[in-house]
C-alpha cells in the first residue's frame, strides 16, 4: 500500500486529487459508484421522491423522462424508485452469500490446511463434491430445497460458495505455515492457536479479502440470476434480477430491462475493479 | 515410472467415483428436505377440484410416504446398477428424457466454448499488440465488463437486436442455426473473460521474457510472434481454465436455455426443480459431477505426458496453483 | 418499427412458401377431400406442455388439453354458452329422479388403433375417470360426479349409467374437458406407457405425429374422421393439415414470433398489449370458460373474517372497474356474481359489488376498526391484515392482489402479498387452510349446480368457507340444490344463494376469468371456443383465400 502510494506520488500524474491518495480514476469511480449503490440500499427514500410499491395504475408503461428519470412500469409505479428500493435487498443478499462462503469455507480451508492429515483428507472431498457439481446448478438446488424467496437464494449462492473459499484458504494456510517465520515462532514455543492467529490468519487473509470483494459482485449476478428465474422474492419485491425478469415480458419497452439491468453491470464492475486494485495493491 | 503413472491415474479415477457418488446423495439429501413432490403437485390443482382428504388416499395408494432411508435405498441401488429411475412429474423414464435433450445442450456447450476461446485470443491478441493508450486499455478492460453482465441480459438484448429488429432468426426455433450462434455467444462471452484473464496473464509473462525481446529485435513479425512464442507456453494453463468451465458452461446453459426457450439440460432442470421432480435432478447433478469430473481428469492425466517438466507427484500442485487464477489472476487496467 | 415490419412479410412469405411445398405433398398422397377448403399447417405457441400426458391426470391441464381436445373427442359438446349437444352419444335419456341415464352411441366411430368406440369402450372410460388407477399412478377426474355407482352395455351402441344419488350435472360433465374418450387398449397399459404421448389413442380429427418433452407436440389430420359435433357445422375430416404445438416460455416472444409471421397463434399474451396487438390487424380472443370467477374464498373461522361487517367492508372496499382497467382491457368483464355471467341459468348481483370506499370505511368502524396514527386500522392493539397469497395459475393474478393492496391501503387496510410457486402453493395454500383468510379461486365447471358440492364439508364437500355445518341457510339450499331433478327447480335456488353468499361475504369476486387469451393471426379462421374456453381447430382454415 504503501508502496505503491511512493510510486504513484513519484509518478506525478495527472489527476492530482486521486493520485495524491494513491487511487487510479477509475478505482475512484468505482468507489463513487459503490458510495451511490450502499446510500440507495441505507436509505432509499432520501434518493427517490417517488413511492416504489403504488403507482399511479394511468400512468403505465411511460418511457423515460424528467418526471420518471427510468420511466414506469406495467402498474404506473415509477421505475428509478423501484430500483432504487430494490438496491438494499439485491446488495444485502449478496453480502449474506458472501458471509457464508467466506465463514464456513474459510473455516473449512483454514481447519484442512492446519491440522491436516485426516480432518484434510475428509474436507478435500467434500470440497470435491461441492466443487463438481456446477456452482449455478448448486445454488439452484439449494434454493428448491429451502424454497423460493431472496434470503434462501443468498444462502444457496453462499454455498456455491464456499468450496471456492475453502480452497484459496487451504493452500494460503499451507503456505503461510511452511514460511520461516511461522516455523521459527513453532520452534519458540508458540502455542497452534497462537500461531493460528497471529500468523496464519493475517497473512492468509490477504487474499481472501480481495477474492471476497470479487465474490460480492459475483453474487450479485448470481442471485439476479436466480431472481430471474423466479427463485427470489416475488413481486411487488423489486430486486434486480426480478425487476429484469418482470421487464421481458414487457420488450417493447425496453427500459424495462435497460435500466435495472445497468444498475447491476455498474455495481459489478465497480465491486470487479476495486477487487483488481486491492490485489495489486497488496 | 509407467507404474508409478498406473498407480496414480487408478488413484484418480477412485476419487472421481467416490465424488460423483457423494453428488448423487448430496442432491437426494438436499432435495428431500421439503416434502412437496410432482404427484401430490398435480392433484393439487385447483381444477381437479380434490380435496385434502382425497390427496392423502391417492398419496398413500403411491408409497410416497416411504421413510426417507428407504427411499434413499432404492435410489442409490438402481442408481449403482445404471437404473435413472422414473421422473416422477410424467412417469417417464429420466434416461429417456435426458439423452432427448442431451444433443442440443452438447451442441450449444461446445459451440460457447468455441466461442470463448476465440474471443479469448482475439483479447489476448489486442492486450500485446493494439497501440498501448487506447486500444490494449479497452481490450484489456473487456473481461472485467464481461464479468460484470448477466448471462440473461446479453441474451435478452441479443434476441432483442438480432432475433426481432434484424430478423436474422426465427425466435421460435432456437435450434436453428443462427439462434444456436447467438446462444453460444450470449453463454460464451462470461465464459471468454475466465479463459482471457488467464491467457493475458500468461502473454504479459511470456512477453516480459528476454527471448521474446530479441525475437522483437530480431525482426520476428506480430503474428508468428504471438502464436508461436506467447500462445504455445500458455497452452497449459488454458487447458487447466477451459476444463474447470466445463461446469461452469453447464451451469450457464440452464439460464441461456430458459432465455433462447432451448430444450436442453438446463430447461429440463428448471422443469424438474419447480415440480421438485427428485429423480431427474439427482441424475442431472451426478452427471454433471461426472463430466465436471472426468474432465478435469483427463487434463490431470494428459498433464505429466504433455509437459516432461511436471513430474507425476508435482502434478496436482501444478494444477491447483493454475487453478486458483481467479485470485491471483492478472490485474486489468480498466 | 418500419424496418420490423418489412422483415417480418419476408419470413411470412417464405413459411407460405414452405406451407404450400407440404400442401402438395400431403394433397398427391389423399385426393378425396379436394372440395374442401385447402389444407395448411399452423404453429401455435404455448407457454408450457405441461407435466405427464397420463390422460387421466393431464385433460384438465391448461396446456396439454388443447391437444386432448383435437387427439380425442366427447361423449357431449357443450358449447361457449354451456349448452350441451349430442356428439359421440347421438341421443340419452335419464329417469325422473335423474339416477339413470341410457345413452346411445353414434356407430362407426373408431379410435386411432382401429380399435371401435362402443359402449365397452365408454363403459371402460367412464370406470377409470371415476376411480384413476391410484396404486398405479393414474389418477380419478376430480369433478366427474362421486355419486357414480356403475354403467353396464345394453347392446353394443347403448350404455346405461346408474348413480347412487340424482346427478343432474351427469350430462354437462360429458362434455367437460376432463372427460375425454381414449382407446381401452390405451387405458389397460401402465402408467408409464401411457406417459407416452405417441402411444396414446383417441378418436379425435388428429393424431399425433411426433412430440418431445418440454418441446413440441405436432398433430396430423386423421384422413377417415367424419364424427365431428354437428354443433359445429362441419363433421368430417379436419381441414388443416397439420397443428403444431411448440413451447414458447417467454410471454413476449410468443406474441412476437407471431407478429413476426414466424407463427399463428400465441397463447396468454399479457393483456397490456391486446389493444395495440388488434389494431395492428391480429385476432385477439379472450374467451370466458363456464366456472367461478376470479375471487375469493374467505375463511370465516380466521380473525378478522370470522365478523360479517369486515368482509361486507372488504366486498365494497374493492374497485373492480379499477383491476379492469389496469390490469386488464375493456374484453373483461365485471365480475356479476360469483359465477360466470356465462353460464346457464347465472343471475345479475352486480348492486352488490358496486365500489363503496365510503360504506367499507363505515363498516369497518362500526367493527371497531379504528385508525391508528399510521392510517392503519387497529383493533385491541391488532392491525386489520389481510394476507394474500398470489395464484400461480393465473399470471395477472400478482398485479391484480398489488392493485388491491393500493386500494385497501387507502381504508386503513393492511395487505401483505405472498406468492409462491405452483408446488409450494399447492402445499401451503388450500380452502379453509388454518392460516389463509382468503383462497383465490381460479375453477371452472360445466354445471351450475358442482356449487353445491364446495359448501360445506358434508359429503366430502370442499368447504370453501370454512362453515363446517354451521349456516344452516347454507345446509338447506345445500340439500335442496343437490337433490333438485330438474333445471326448472334448481335455478330459483342458485339465485338466492348466490345472493347470500354475497351478502355474507363469503365469496369476494374480483373480476370475471379469462385464463386462456389467444393472439392469433388473422389467416386463421373458422375458430371455434367451447365451454372451457379451449379453441378448437378442427373447423379451422387458413389463407387469405
Amino acid at each position: 500500500m504503501t508502496i505503491s502510494l511512493a510510486s504513484a506520488l513519484s509518478r506525478k500524474r495527472l489527476h492530482a486529487p486521486f493520485a495524491a491518495l494513491g487511487i487510479p480514476p477509475s478505482v475512484a469511480l468505482a468507489f463513487i459508484i459503490l458510495a451511490l449503490v450502499i446510500g440507495w440500499s441505507l436509505v432509499p427514500g432520501l434518493f427517490s421522491g417517488h413511492d416504489p410499491f403504488v403507482g399511479v395504475p394511468a400512468d403505465k408503461l411511460q418511457a423515460p423522462s424528467i418526471a420518471h428519470w427510468f420511466g414506469t412500469d406495467q402498474l404506473g409505479r415509477d421505475l428509478y424508485a423501484r430500483v432504487v428500493h430494490g438496491t438494499a435487498s439485491s446488495v444485502s443478499s449478496a453480502l449474506i452469500a458472501v458471509v457464508i462462503g467466506l465463514f464456513v469455507g474459510g473455516l473449512i480451508g483454514l481447519l484442512a490446511g492446519f491440522l491436516g492429515g485426516w480432518v484434510d483428507i475428509i474436507f478435500a472431498r467434500l470440497v470435491d463434491v461441492l466443487l463438481a457439481i456446477p456452482s449455478f446448478l448448486l445454488a439452484v438446488i439449494v434454493v428448491t430445497a429451502l424454497g423460493f424467496d431472496t434470503i434462501n437464494a443468498a444462502i444457496a449462492t453462499g454455498v456455491s460458495a464456499v468450496a471456492v473459499f475453502a480452497r484459496v484458504m487451504r493452500s494460503e494456510v499451507i503456505k503461510t505455515r511452511q514460511a520461516t517465520f511461522v516455523e521459527a515462532s513453532f520452534l519458540s514455543g508458540g502455542s497452534r492457536w497462537h500461531i493460528l492467529l497471529r500468523h496464519v490468519l493475517p497473512n492468509a487473509s490477504r487474499s481472501v479479502l480481495p477474492l471476497a470483494v470479487l465474490r460480492f459482485g459475483l453474487s450479485i449476478l448470481v442471485i439476479a440470476g436466480l431472481a430471474f428465474l423466479g427463485y427470489g422474492d416475488p413481486p411487488p419485491a423489486s430486486d434486480w434480477g426480478l425487476l429484469i425478469s418482470i421487464g421481458k415480458d414487457y420488450m417493447k419497452w425496453p427500459w424495462l430491462i435497460y435500466a435495472p439491468a445497468i444498475a447491476i453491470i455498474a455495481t459489478v464492475l465497480s465491486l470487479n475493479r476495486i477487487s483488481r486494485w486491492l490485489r495489486k495493491t497488496d | 515410472m509407467r507404474n508409478a503413472y498406473l498407480n496414480y491415474a487408478g488413484k484418480r479415477l477412485l476419487q472421481a467415483a467416490v465424488v460423483v457418488l457423494l453428488a448423487y446423495v448430496f442432491t437426494f439429501l438436499v432435495v428431500s428436505i421439503l416434502p412437496g413432490d410432482p404427484i401430490t403437485n398435480v392433484l393439487h390443482d385447483p381444477q381437479n377440484a380434490f380435496t385434502m382428504a382425497q390427496i392423502q388416499e391417492i398419496i398413500e395408494a403411491q408409497g410416497l410416504n416411504d421413510p426417507v432411508a428407504l427411499q434413499l435405498w432404492h435410489a442409490l441401488s438402481g442408481f449403482v446398477t445404471g437404473d435413472l429411475g422414473l421422473s416422477m412429474r410424467s412417469s417417464r423414464p429420466v434416461a429417456t428424457l435426458i439423452s432427448e435433450v442431451l444433443p442440443s445442450t452438447l451442441i450449444l456447450a461446445s459451440s460457447a466454448l468455441a466461442v470463448a476461446l476465440v474471443l479469448a485470443g482475439l483479447i489476448a491478441y489486442g492486450s500485446q499488440f493494439l497501440p498501448r493508450r487506447f486500444g490494449q486499455g479497452f481490450v484489456r478492460s473487456l473481461p472485467s465488463l464481461f464479468l460484470s453482465v448477466p448471462t440473461f441480459v446479453i441474451g435478452l438484448v441479443l434476441i432483442h437486436l438480432f432475433g426481432f429488429q434484424l430478423g436474422l432468426f426465427m425466435v421460435i426455433d432456437p435450434n436453428s442455426f443462427w439462434a444456436t450462434v447467438f446462444a453460444s455467444i450470449a453463454l460464451g462471452i462470461p465464459i471468454s473473460a475466465q479463459i482471457a484473464e488467464v491467457l493475458v496473464a500468461n502473454l504479459d509473462n511470456e512477453s516480459a521474457q528476454e527471448y521474446a525481446a530479441v525475437a522483437r529485435a530480431r525482426g520476428l513479425r506480430q503474428t508468428p510472434l504471438f502464436f508461436r512464442h506467447f500462445l504455445k507456453p500458455s497452452a497449459l494453463p488454458v487447458v487447466t481454465v477451459v476444463a474447470l468451465m466445463v461446469g461452469e458452461v453447464l451451469g450457464g446453459a440452464l439460464i441461456t436455455e430458459t432465455v433462447f426457450g432451448r430444450t436442453g439440460i438446463g430447461n429440463l432442470v428448471q422443469r424438474s426443480v419447480v415440480t421438485q421432480d427428485l429423480p431427474v435432478l439427482q441424475a442431472v447433478v451426478s452427471l454433471a459431477a461426472m463430466v465436471f469430473v472426468l474432465v478435469n481428469l483427463i487434463a490431470d492425466l494428459v498433464y505429466p505426458l504433455l509437459d516432461p517438466r511436471v513430474k507425476i507427484l508435482g502434478a496436482t500442485a501444478v494444477r491447483s496453483s493454475a487453478s486458483t487464477s481467479d485470485t491471483a489472476s492478472p490485474t486489468v487496467t480498466v | 418499427m418500419t424496418d420490423h415490419l418489412t422483415s417480418l412479410r419476408l419470413s411470412r412469405r417464405s413459411l407460405l412458401a414452405g406451407s404450400a411445398a407440404l400442401t402438395i405433398a400431403s394433397f398427391s398422397g389423399v385426393s378425396a377431400f379436394a372440395q374442401a377448403p385447402a389444407g395448411g399447417d399452423i404453429v401455435f405457441l404455448i407457454n408450457s406442455l405441461g407435466d405427464t400426458w397420463i390422460p387421466n391426470n393431464s385433460a384438465i391441464s391448461s396446456f396439454q388439453g388443447h391437444i386432448w381436445g383435437h387427439v380425442s373427442d366427447k361423449l357431449v359438446y357443450v358449447d361457449v354458452d354451456g349448452t350441451p349437444s349430442p356428439w359421440l352419444a347421438e341421443s340419452w335419456e335419464q329417469n325422473d329422479t335423474a339416477t339413470e341415464f341410457t345413452l346411445k352411441l353414434k356407430s362407426g366411430v373408431t379410435f386411432s388403433d382401429a380399435t371401435p368406440l362402443d359402449a365397452a369402450a365408454v363403459i371402460a372410460n367412464l370406470d377409470i375417470w371415476y376411480a384413476g388407477r391410484t396404486d398405479d399412478g393414474i389418477n380419478p377426474i376430480g369433478l366427474f360426479p362421486k355419486t357414480y355407482d356403475h354403467a353396464e352395455a345394453v347392446d353394443p351402441l347403448t350404455v346405461k349409467v346408474v348413480f347412487k344419488a340424482p346427478t343432474l350435472g351427469f350430462i354437462p360433465t360429458l362434455g367437460y374437458h376432463g372427460s375425454i374418450l381414449i382407446s381401452p387398449k390405451t387405458l389397460a397399459t401402465p402408467a408409464t406407457e401411457q406417459a407416452d404421448l405417441s402411444k396414446t389413442a383417441g378418436s379425435g380429427p388428429y393424431v399425433v405425429d411426433s412430440w418431445k418433452e418440454g418441446d413440441f407436440v405436432k398433430l396430423m389430420k386423421r384422413a377417415d374422421y367424419n364424427w365431428g359435433p354437428a354443433a359445429v357445422g362441419h363433421t368430417g375430416p379436419a381441414f388443416l393439415d397439420s397443428i403444431t404445438y411448440k413451447l414458447v416460455a417467454e410471454q413476449s416472444l410468443r406474441v412476437a414470433a407471431v407478429q413476426a409471421g414466424q407463427a399463428d397463434i400465441a397463447y396468454n399474451a399479457s393483456p397490456q398489449e391486446l389493444q395495440s396487438l388488434q389494431e395492428a390487424g391480429f385476432t385477439v380472443a379472450t374467451p370466458r370458460y363456464l366456472g367461478f370467477v376470479n375471487g375469493w374464498a374467505i375463511n370465516t373461522k380466521l380473525a378478522p373474517y370470522n365478523d360479517v361487517k369486515v368482509r361486507q367492508a372488504l366486498q365494497v372496499a374493492i374497485n373492480r372497474q379499477e383491476i379492469i382497467d389496469t390490469v386488464y382491457t375493456p374484453d373483461w368483464k365485471l365480475a356479476t356474481s360469483f359465477i360466470q355471467s356465462n353460464v346457464p341459468g347465472a343471475t345479475d348481483h352486480s348492486a352488490l359489488l358496486a365500489y363503496d370506499a365510503a360504506k367499507a370505511e363505515a363498516l369497518l368502524d362500526e367493527a371497531g376498526w379504528v385508525k391508528g396514527a399510521d392510517g392503519i386500522r387497529v383493533k385491541d392493539g391488532v392491525e386489520l391484515l389481510l394476507t394474500l397469497h398470489s395464484n400461480p395459475y393465473l399470471a395477472t393474478s400478482k398485479s391484480v392482489d398489488e392493485l388491491i393492496a393500493q386500494q385497501l391501503g387507502r381504508i386503513g387496510w393492511k395487505v401483505e402479498i405472498r406468492a409462491y410457486d405452483v408446488v409450494t402453493f399447492g402445499e401451503k395454500v388450500h380452502c379453509a387452510g388454518d392460516t389463509i383468510p382468503a383462497y383465490e379461486v381460479t375453477r371452472s365447471f360445466i354445471d351450475a349446480g358442482t356449487v353445491a358440492g364446495i359448501l360445506t364439508d358434508a359429503n366430502k364437500g370442499e368447504n370453501w368457507f370454512n362453515l363446517g355445518e354451521s349456516d344452516a341457510r347454507i345446509n338447506d339450499l345445500r340439500d335442496q340444490i343437490a337433490g333438485a331433478g330438474s333445471l326448472e327447480v334448481r335455478a330459483p335456488l342458485l339465485d338466492e344463494l348466490k345472493a347470500y353468499v354475497l351478502e355474507q361475504g363469503y365469496f369476494i369476486p374480483r373480476t370475471q376469468i379469462v385464463q386462456r387469451i389467444y393472439v392469433q393471426s388473422p389467416e386463421v379462421k373458422g375458430v371455434v371456443y367451447n365451454g372451457v374456453a379451449y379453441a378448437s381447430y378442427y373447423a379451422a382454415t387458413k389463407g387469405t383465400a
